[in-house]
């Protein structure tokens, strides 16, 4: 199985290795909108939102949604193009395909999540110690990875790139509204509040919170660890041939 | 001994009303290369997907190499070649890089080393480190054989394999074929090109999920018949005789009246054009 899933991951990493363009646009588009956001709160007077507390929620949303929508076309292009039932025939099982390509997009993941934190830190001034800068580089690369798994399990259900769109509102829209990003979960109604664990930036959101001020929780942490495992699980049992 | 590669009786699977198997039964022996002739829509392409475990019957039983196709597939599968309909290759990717990819499915000694035998077997050593986009339809097709060869397979199977190749190269992917088959090589090839099932040891033609003969192109074509229309005082008579050589001098007779004739022969697309267009026949 190892060697399987190393196999699937040098491959992705050679096709990577030969889009550049798609690899750059990963890194670069984050970066502008970070920048966007950095241009917004400079020039409004009197920010509605605390930037400390709410900027790097939402610059771990970016990332979030950038690796999310990545990878919710990449196994639906494998299908689309028949090498999909090809590795199978060969001898892939479900777990080195997804293991493969986990570890593959990780690496982009990992870069994207350190330039946005570079960024974030160094636009809005926010200083951070070493500690703090590590323990918000943990929080946004595993949300990176939960987001990769949460991309490839979408992509099991669609046949092709097009069935893809409708899928994204349907994880990103609850992350911005069912997170407490934007306003606190604890305002939500009583039916809405529990949709707010479906949603791994509410994890995260949380446990960011608690590093950058009194708020949040840092228990959400194993939350956040175990919805990964969870998503990740559906995904290898929900990769049909 | 003579033993049977596959195995398969009784096979079912409908998608909705679409009947794409209507109770199969055929057996294929190893080493032969076995022909699936048929129109688009015939069941060849459902059939070779049970045996390769991609695809579950509704019902009947399917053995391949000993195995059930798809409650073993992990056991059958490093036996077992499988060339798609579609390329299903990484276009951005060497030839090379594709075919070690599909290679490390399975545990191989020397990989390199195999890679270079069965890169130079399908002639492709000079372009093998070029991306695949580059490359023409035949070439595609030799990549895409040379991933199913690989790990030396006891059996292949070859979806439509000559689909879009020019004679030429039809008729090297053949001599492949049989190179593969004195290897001792089992091959299952589906084909709509009626020349091609002439290549074949048996062919079981095909249709809307049935079978409607299987047996040699030679049987196949005992079946046919001749026809033989004369011209005789300005008429035209058309008989269908068996055998010619018998019959044809007493059609003739001593007549110098006979201004023509005309001879047409079944070809094996005849035959195959009739049983398909009369019905199920008991194969």
């Amino acid at each position: 199985m190892l060697n399987q899933t190393s196999a699937v991951t040098v491959r992705v990493l050679k096709q990577l290795s030969h889009d550049r363009r798609f690899v750059g646009l990963s890194l670069i588009v984050p970066v502008f909108v970070i920048y966007l956001l950095w241009i917004f709160f400079d020039a409004v007077e009197r920010p509605f939102f605390n930037v400390e507390t709410f900027v790097p929620p939402v610059a771990a949303f970016i990332v979030h949604f950038l690796t999310y929508v990545l990878c919710a076309i990449v196994l639906v292009r494998e299908r689309s193009t028949h090498t999909l039932v090809r590795m199978f025939v060969s001898g892939y099982d479900r777990v080195s395909i997804i293991g493969g390509y986990l570890v593959a997009y990780s690496l982009l993941a990992t870069l994207q999540s350190l330039i946005v934190l570079v960024m974030l830190n160094s636009l809005f001034e926010l200083n951070y110690d070493m500690g703090t800068f590590v323990s918000m580089f943990v929080v946004i690369w595993l949300l990176a990875i939960i987001s990769i798994a949460l991309g490839i399990f979408v992509s099991n259900f669609a046949r092709n790139e097009g069935q893809v769109f409708p899928f994204i509102p349907l994880v990103i829209m609850p992350s911005i509204f069912f997170s407490g990003m934007i306003m606190s979960v604890d305002l939500l109604p009583n039916w809405a509040a529990p949709l707010s664990y479906l949603t791994p930036m509410f994890y995260a959101n949380e446990v960011i919170q608690s590093i950058i001020s009194t708020g949040g929780n840092s228990m959400f942490m194993v939350g956040l660890i175990a919805y990964g495992g969870v998503i990740l699980v559906l995904a290898i049992f929900t990769l049909r041939e | 001994m003579i033993t049977n590669a596959i195995q398969v009786t009784g096979l079912h699977k409908a998608y909705g009303h679409i009947k794409a198997l209507d109770g199969i039964d055929v057996t294929v022996q190893e080493g032969e290369i076995f022909g699936l002739l048929g129109a688009n829509g015939a069941g060849k392409s459902t059939l070779i997907n049970v045996l390769i475990g991609t695809l579950a019957s509704d019902s009947g039983s399917a053995e391949v190499l000993g195995f059930d196709p798809r409650k073993q597939r992990r056991q059958l599968r490093p036996q077992v070649g499988y060339m798609p309909q579609h390329q299903a290759l990484y276009e951005d990717l060497s030839a090379r890089d594709n075919i070690r990819f599909f290679a490390r499915a399975q545990p191989i000694d020397n990989l390199e080393q195999r890679l270079d035998e069965v890169i130079e077997f399908m002639g492709l050593t000079d372009r093998q480190h070029d991306p695949v986009y580059g490359y023409s339809g035949g070439m595609e097709q030799r990549v895409s054989l040379a991933c199913a060869l690989v790990h030396k397979p006891r059996l292949l199977f070859l979806d439509e394999p000559s689909t879009g190749v020019d004679p030429k190269l039809r008729e090297s992917l053949w001599g492949h074929f049989r190179e593969l088959v004195k290897q001792g090589v089992t091959i299952v090839v589906s084909t709509h090109q009626m020349d091609e099932a002439l290549h074949c040891d048996r062919v079981c033609v095909m249709r809307n999920g049935e079978i409607l003969a299987c047996d040699s192109p030679r049987d196949l074509l005992a079946r046919g018949k001749v026809e033989v229309t004369i011209w005789k005082d300005g008429q035209a008579q058309t008989q269908t005789v068996t055998n010619y050589a018998k019959e044809l001098p007493q059609l003739l007779g001593v007549d110098s009246a006979i201004s023509k004739i005309e001879i047409h022969e079944d070809t094996l697309e005849d035959v195959v054009l009739r049983l398909i267009n009369k019905g199920k026949h008991h194969a």
